[in-house]
């Protein structure tokens, strides 16, 4: 199958943005032309090609968001097909049937968008197989997951008796293979563990009042193993202190933990408080902005929020049940999770007349602004935390025009339009750094490189979006996009299937580790680590291949 | 592994090692069921074959169609929910009754709840609230909460719990502790023993109780709903849940609800469609009621129009007491029934995780296990239901 776009304009943050042909070559990006005959060619002047989307961070697979749907059937819209809607209608009610969408949805309302790969950001051990199995069930994407560590039972005990950074290693590099997993992230590191031990509180610097380690001590082992083992992504961090007033001190304890390794701070508005202010709250977005603005090893997602009803889920159990009195609907459910970790729910209503709210919302926007690199910084808005995935085209609206973004930020709480920079922000993005925040600087983080621009051997994962002087219209809906240089989805009807990759980090395990894990699980947990590990057989089923993310080398596929 | 038979962990390496009891009962079952299978189903190619014309022509005439049964694993569930979207059907599980008492307070007022080897590891007080029937359906409990390396636990069984219950506590290194009670008091007592104060008790064991509770700093509650014996079981459950959650002011305490199979396939129908199960398709789209979309309302409802109206039944399971014969009951041959089970004379129907490999969750649905068949039986001559229900989907 070959495909020839011609009179697009090419975008991708990489090469100079200009009008040319692409060819699309089997499931390859060309931009050289062929003699062998065209399938299929589309004259795309006035539209821009793009590379598909990478959304690093949004939760759309395992136990949380199951249990984020069973908690809330009453918050499902029957729909109504996009036949049965004008398309006004169909703009209105378009954000998702529920805040946590069933994973067919998901899937279409992703592509609908122009996205084509997803990672779920907190893969729970015990909980992998059902997060894979999920994701598979996740129509048109690829995706992958970060490995949930840092309050795991048995890598606290080993640091609290001082294990070797060797073993830490070891055991890292094990759990991720295992478990099939492609980074290693940590949720308020060793504090969900030491919730469970009836602690409600843990700074950087304080101890697990059972392990006797501090999150500073996690955090740096968990840094050095990731980047020992040479792993793609950095260690992805959930700080301590989720939403707490003044815990901008405990962003910055991480990422001082870390001593200088890469690090990559994740839904970072809700760890950039200060404590000055009205009502305690101020924003410390200027102070994060300028840290990652002076040292390349530091990348943020924003997680920005939008206004509106969504649910919050987290492994964070300590910080979302001292949250719980907030849940709209009064309705919570606390996980302690078999030895590893934990998850609370909570439904939640950001509100413009809610001060901390609204404070919420402009210090987003001031990380995204002030933050220089769009390589470094990635349109996220921790769905469904934040807001649904689908508030991205609303998002890009937000960030590319200084007038529009001023014209929600009037219906902001007075006292937060009395205190914020972000009226003095007159940045306005660039459809270019648009395109790197959202493609280019996704695939890199993540050791895709073969992914997110337009060169030459690139997977053919383009999409086609109709240019629009309003960018939410155009990042809405695309005209058309390919997975792997099939068109599957175009002007609103979708063509057909696509061929799905597991995104996986190619770690060797130490076959010591596997002696002692096989003798130790059973003990710690009460069932074989057999029972956990994950096969490569099992992801390749299902039209599924498994990609290997590498931090030097192009991606590796396999498939049946 | 995953006991398919009562969805919990075992140690053994393969279903013949298993020693939960239930077990060599449902081989001999299953073994029975197929013999009878042989000698009165022709398993040749063309019988099939035409087996499934007919029952994808009743299917295409159909104006109702319910999909039910006994689902265990993973690619059951999913293709039982794919077909009755594209059929336009019905989809409740046999045992969804029970999955829907302790949903139906989840859905309410929340939960605090804790996984098995959480609760093994590190509660160090256990409340189990029920009867003997908890430990006849599932024995494996009271050994996969014994952690070997943790001092031995205080179990406080309240409820109609006998001298066998404590002795299994007992054998299993607990120090079970015994209350006689009406299991429908239970939440309340607990607030009431809570609130009180030490001075306050009456008599020496409700000043042990009281004891147990003040120091525990982990509690677990564990309850099965399958087997408890009380009216409105889903408000009892969220009255027991009001006092879990009351109790994490000050200290911690979370529930383990038990589920049996069925909580595999509440766990796809949920991140399939967003409900966990008792939904019916119209273009596609799901609604959830659980009342309306229960098995039974719709065999009631139907029985005017049942020639208009198909009922597929799944059991992919070993159990031992058939859902088939109450479904027959229940259906007095009214409606066209295709069957998908392991005793079915029309589509002899593996079961998953001993005859095929499956992705079954365990009791509590956290884990997700991958079991594969058992060596000693003939994989040869059944198929998943999965692979039936896709040759049924128009």
């Amino acid at each position: 199958m070959i495909t020839r776009l011609f009179g697009g304009e090419c975008i991708d943050g990489v090469s100079k943005s200009e009008v040319r042909d692409l060819y699309l070559v089997q499931d390859k990006i060309s931009s050289v032309s062929t003699d062998a005959r065209l399938d299929a060619e589309y004259n795309l002047s006035n539209h821009i090609v793009v590379a598909g989307g990478i959304d690093l961070h949004t939760h759309i697979g395992g136990g949380k968001v199951n249990i984020a749907r069973l908690l809330l059937p009453e918050m499902v819209r029957h729909g109504r097909s996009r036949l049965e809607c004008t398309e006004r209608e169909w703009q209105k009610i378009a954000p998702l049937s529920s805040p946590v969408p069933g994973t067919w949805e998901t899937g279409r309302r992703y592509l609908e968008m122009g996205y084509t790969a997803c990672f779920e950001p907190a893969v729970l051990p015990a909980n992998a197989r059902h997060a894979h199995a999920e994701m598979a069930d996740t129509p048109w994407l690829d995706t992958g997951g970060y490995l949930l560590l840092g309050n795991d039972r048995l890598l606290l005990e080993w640091i609290s008796k001082g294990a070797p950074q060797s073993q830490i290693n070891d055991y890292v590099a094990w759990m991720i293979r295992a478990h099939q997993c492609c980074a290693v992230k940590v949720v308020n590191a060793g504090g969900i563990d030491a919730f469970k031990f009836n602690q409600r509180h843990l700074d950087v610097d304080e101890k697990h009042w059972h392990f006797s380690i501090t999150p500073r001590q996690i955090l740096k082992s968990l840094s050095h193993a990731v980047e020992s083992l040479g792993l793609a992504h950095p260690l992805h961090v959930h700080c301590s202190n989720l939403g707490v007033a003044g815990n901008i001190a405990s962003t910055m304890a991480t990422i001082d933990a870390v001593e200088g390794r890469r690090l990559h701070l994740t839904h970072a508005q809700f760890h950039c408080f200060g404590t000055e202010g009205p009502h305690g709250y101020c924003s410390a977005a200027k102070a994060l902005a300028d840290r990652v603005n002076a040292e390349s090893n530091l990348s943020i997602d924003v997680g920005q929020m939008q206004f509106g009803q969504t649910v919050t889920l987290s492994g964070d159990t300590m910080h979302q049940f001292a949250n719980r009195k907030q849940a709209r609907p009064r309705k919570t459910i606390f996980q302690d999770l078999e030895c590893q970790a934990g998850c609370g729910v909570l439904p939640f209503q950001y509100r413009h007349d809610q001060y901390v709210h609204s404070l919420l919302w402009a210090i987003g926007l001031e990380l995204f602004l002030r933050i220089e690199d769009p390589l470094r910084v990635f349109l996220t808005t921790d769905h469904p935390n934040g807001a649904p995935f689908t508030a991205y085209p609303h998002l890009i609206h937000l960030l590319m025009s200084y007038d529009f973004r001023m014209s929600v930020f009037e219906r902001l709480h007075a006292d937060v339009q009395s205190t914020s920079s972000l009226a003095s922000l007159k940045r306005e993005y660039s459809l270019d750094e648009i395109i790197k925040m959202t493609r280019l600087g996704p695939a890199r983080a993540l050791g895709l490189f073969d992914r997110g621009t337009l060169c030459d051997g690139g997977i053919a994962d383009v999409v086609i979006y109709e240019r629009c002087e309003n960018p939410e219209h155009m990042f809405a809906r695309p005209k058309m996009v390919f997975r792997r240089g099939t068109l599957v989805y175009r002007n609103g009807e979708f063509l057909a299937t696509a061929t799905k990759s597991t995104i996986v980090a190619n770690v060797e395990i130490d076959a010591k580790m596997d002696v002692t894990l096989r003798k130790i699980w059973p003990i710690h947990y009460g069932y074989s680590s057999d029972l956990i590990r994950i096969h490569q057989d099992e992801l390749l089923s299902d039209q599924r291949n498994i990609e290997f993310a590498s931090r030097a080398t192009k991606s590796v596929v396999i498939g049946k | 592994m995953i006991c398919p038979f009562c969805s919990l962990l075992c140690d053994a390496n393969d279903l013949n090692e298993i020693d939960c009891g239930l077990q060599n009962k449902s081989i001999v079952q299953l073994a029975k069921l197929r013999s009878q299978l042989d000698a009165s189903f022709n398993e040749s190619v063309t019988d099939t074959e035409m087996e499934t014309a007919a029952a994808i022509e009743l299917l295409k005439n159909a104006k109702r169609v319910l999909i039910t049964g006994r689902v265990a694993s993973v690619q059951t569930a999913r293709a039982a929910v794919s077909l009755a979207m594209k059929v336009n059907g019905t989809i409740d599980c046999a045992e969804a009754g029970h999955v829907f008492k302790n949903v139906l307070a989840i859905q309410r007022s929340g939960i605090h709840s804790v996984s098995l080897a959480e609760a093994r590891d590190h509660a160090d007080l256990l409340i189990v609230i029920g009867g003997d029937a908890l430990l006849d359906d599932c024995p494996r409990i009271p050994n996969s909460l014994n952690s070997e390396n943790a001092s031995p636990k205080t179990v406080l069984l309240l409820g109609t719990f006998t001298d066998k219950s404590t002795a299994a506590w007992t054998a299993a290194g607990f120090q079970p502790w015994s209350i006689s009670c009406k299991i429908e008091s239970v939440p309340t007592a607990l607030t009431q023993w809570s609130r009180a104060t030490l001075q306050f008790s009456p008599n020496r064991m409700t000043s042990q109780l009281f004891i147990a509770m003040d120091t525990a700093k982990y509690t677990a509650v564990l309850w099965s709903a399958a087997s408890l014996r009380v009216e409105q079981t889903d408000l009892w459950v969220e009255r027991l849940l009001h006092w879990i959650a009351s109790q994490n002011e000050t200290k911690r305490c979370a529930a383990l609800p038990w589920t049996s199979l069925d909580g595999t396939f509440q766990q796809v129908c949920t991140w399939l469609t967003g409900f966990p199960g008792r939904i019916r398709f119209h273009d596609g789209n799901p609604s959830f009621d659980t009342f309306t979309n229960s098995y039974e309302s719709w065999l009631a409802r139907s029985c005017e129009l049942e020639s208009d109206s198909v009922v597929i039944v799944i059991d992919e399971t070993a159990a031992t007491d058939p859902f088939i014969a109450k479904m027959v009951f229940w259906l007095g041959r009214k409606f066209h029934v295709i069957e998908l089970t392991s005793g079915s004379m029309r589509f002899p129907t593996a079961v998953a995780g001993a005859e095929v490999a499956a992705d079954i969750f365990r009791a509590d649905q956290t884990l997700l296990a991958h079991l594969s068949p058992s060596r000693e039986c003939d994989k040869s001559r059944v198929r998943p239901a999965a692979y039936w229900l896709a040759r049924l989907a128009p």
